[in-house]
């Protein structure tokens, strides 16, 4: 139907400007450098395109919204508590008393308020798995780049790729634990050193992608230095891989953190981390639910905002779904 | 592919032999008191510790115990266990504890591979629909969170509401086994349902689906015949891989419920340095590791004819 209207409406067009000459259809326009510029410009930018489509996604949002008031309140919380973490003292009279207007989180199984080690706990993990994101993240990226844009070590690479994830982590961090010792500058590393591998091996394999599109042939052809390539003609199409990795090896860092403190080969007792309050609350929590239930929903909020928000940033990311 | 499969099984024996020989080289890093438990540390004198170790051929200079450890191996010997159950040879401790991870683990991986291929083909089905928030939720959830986390609340739920038993016990095998395996599920259900989704959608916004949609076939009939045989080839990889790694086990949920099996016994025999047991199990997980991916992809060859390992050179 509208199909044939259009034809309709375009014939009729044709109807009336069938008799006119070219000078009464054309006219010449003035030559302007700036308007000339101006043609095809759509106001387009990347990062504002991102951040446009990153609003659209309200649970992300509204997840880290939470997130941000969750770790300023950590902070605060830490202050206005009753108690200060330096100064707690076992006292056995108090063991396990359920939340009230003293302990607010209640007691733990030395009687120990458990109001501010929830707290110090969450700020360490959260500094833990910050420093692990950004250590795997600035690694990964560098060794990936290498990797995959110098053909010759390709082959050495892969092969000590190979190796290092076939012994299973845990081997990595039982020696570390016994040979160095724990505590959380030798957690952060050690997660870190065996952490960059998955990162590395996605950015190398994009880069590979990437390396020998027509626009790179060119750009060596014109002489450009390999570092610009790699960084101004490669890099930008790796950001939203890189930022969803990052984003998604938070919760990682933080479920690996308590995995290990849980086997006692994570952070030592005296830096609480979620992990350790976990593993502390599992001889307990079946008798008193609030030891366990406290941690874990902070732990929860943490890690689930950080899932989505690197699943809907990578998206936002991903130039393929802007206008 | 003769000629492949032999080239590349050389290979992993290659990358298996060079991990063996580093985490070898590794263990005889640390002191030699590792060897003692504490109290032998104190009861022996230097002069009995040092008999000892030398009967053991421990003081030798590393490279010849590899050597030696190579030369055992030759002969299918990996020793006897020092700590764990000592005296008793490390074949027999492995075999044991391979047992119970593999039928924890088996039962787990069948009931997740269903729950989670059905409901992720229910959840591409009825995309956007209500079965597709909240299994996305789920996803979302058992992804992120930490399994200590999931592990204990399920263990509350378990044992307040259905009062199952706490820890896995020899003497109610069943009842007791019901939380773990359960845990072991959350899991990996979990995942089949997120890529079970994921490749199906993919796989229905092609052009051929159009096609037989216009052509007037049913919905059950795209869904089975073609989505789902399609999306099913990047599932059908893992497989091989998945199961053959529940021998290994499961390290927290073993732990958590304390089952004698596979997963705590690497950290155990690690950190009470029983060094005979470390270097079969890294072997193990190593050789585990390289198999399943390599049969995996041959599966996915079978499956699917188009793909060919050995057109492209190295496939992976």
């Amino acid at each position: 139907m509208s199909k044939s209207k259009d034809t309709v409406e375009k014939t009729e067009v044709l109807d009336e400007t069938a008799n006119m000459s070219d000078e009464e259809l054309f006219s010449f326009v003035e030559y302007h450098h700036d308007d000339a510029e101006r043609t095809g410009y759509s106001n387009y930018s990347y990062w504002k395109s991102v951040f446009k489509n990153f609003l659209k996604k309200k649970t992300a949002v509204v997840m880290l919204c939470v997130f941000l008031c969750l770790f300023v309140f950590s902070f605060v919380a830490t202050a206005i508590g009753n108690y200060d973490y330096d100064k707690l003292i076992p006292d056995n009279e108090h063991s396990f008393e359920s939340p009230n207007s003293e302990y607010w989180f209640g007691t733990d199984n030395l009687g120990r308020d458990y109001w501010c080690q929830v707290w110090y706990a969450s700020q360490t993990s959260i500094k833990l798995a910050a420093i692990v994101a950004l250590g795997e993240c600035v690694l990964g990226i560098i060794i990936g780049c290498i990797w995959g844009y110098t053909r010759k070590i390709d082959a050495l690479f892969t092969e000590l790729y190979n190796i290092m994830t076939n012994v299973p982590n845990i081997i990595y961090m039982t020696l570390i634990a016994l040979m160095i010792g724990q505590s959380f500058l030798i957690m952060a590393i050690s997660m870190t050193a065996f952490g960059w591998m998955p990162m590395a091996r996605q950015v190398r394999n994009l880069v590979m992608m990437y390396r020998d599109r027509e626009y790179n042939l060119a750009s060596r052809c014109l002489g450009t230095k390999q570092s610009r390539i790699l960084v101004k003609n490669i890099l930008p199409f790796l950001v939203s891989v890189i930022i969803l990795r990052m984003a998604l090896s938070i919760p990682r860092t933080i479920s690996l953190e308590s995995t290990l403190s849980y086997l006692g080969l994570g952070l030592d007792v005296n830096t609480p981390s979620l992990g350790i309050l976990l593993r502390n609350s599992r001889a307990f929590f079946l008798d008193f639910p609030y030891i366990l239930i406290f941690p874990a929903a902070i732990v929860s909020i943490i890690t689930v905002t950080f899932y989505l928000v690197g699943n809907a940033f990578a998206d936002a990311c991903d130039p393929k779904n802007h206008v | 592919m003769i000629k492949y499969t032999i080239k590349r099984l050389l290979q992993s024996l290659l990358t298996i032999l060079i991990v063996v020989s580093i985490v070898f080289l590794l263990m005889r890093m640390l002191p030699t008191d590792y060897y003692f438990t504490p109290e032998e540390l104190d009861r022996l004198s230097e002069q009995e510790k040092n008999d000892r170790l030398a009967a053991a051929g421990l003081l030798d200079d590393p490279i010849t115990q590899l050597l030696r450890f190579y030369q055992q191996l030759l002969r299918f010997d990996l020793g006897t266990s020092r700590r764990i159950q000592t005296g008793v040879p490390v074949a027999e401790v492995i075999a044991s504890k391979v047992a119970i991870s593999l039928k924890f683990g088996s039962i787990s991986l069948v009931i997740s591979l269903f729950l989670g291929v059905v409901i992720g083909i229910l959840q591409a089905r009825y995309k956007d629909g209500i079965v597709d928030h909240v299994g996305t939720a789920y996803t979302v959830f058992v992804n992120a969170v930490p399994h200590l986390i999931s592990y204990s609340l399920l263990l509350i739920f378990g044992s307040r509401v259905l009062g199952l038993p706490s820890m896995y016990s020899i003497r109610d095998p069943i009842r007791s086994a019901i939380l773990p395996i359960a845990c072991l599920a959350l899991g990996s259900t979990a995942g089949y349902m997120l890529w079970t989704r994921r490749y199906m959608v993919d796989e229905l916004n092609k052009d051929y689906i159009k096609l037989a949609k216009i052509k007037g076939l049913s919905t059950r009939e795209i869904m089975f015949r073609h989505v789902l045989k399609n999306a099913f080839v990047p599932l059908a990889q893992y497989l091989p891989s998945s199961f053959l790694l529940t021998i290994t086990g499961s390290l927290l949920a073993e732990r958590f419920f304390s089952v004698p099996g596979m997963g705590p016994l690497l950290a155990d025999s690690i950190s009470r340095y029983d060094t005979n047991i470390v270097q079969a199990l890294v072997m193990i997980y190593a050789g585990l590791g390289i198999i399943g991916v390599f049969l995996g992809d041959v599966l996915m060859t079978i499956i699917d004819p188009r793909i060919s390992l050995t057109e492209k050179g190295d496939a992976r």
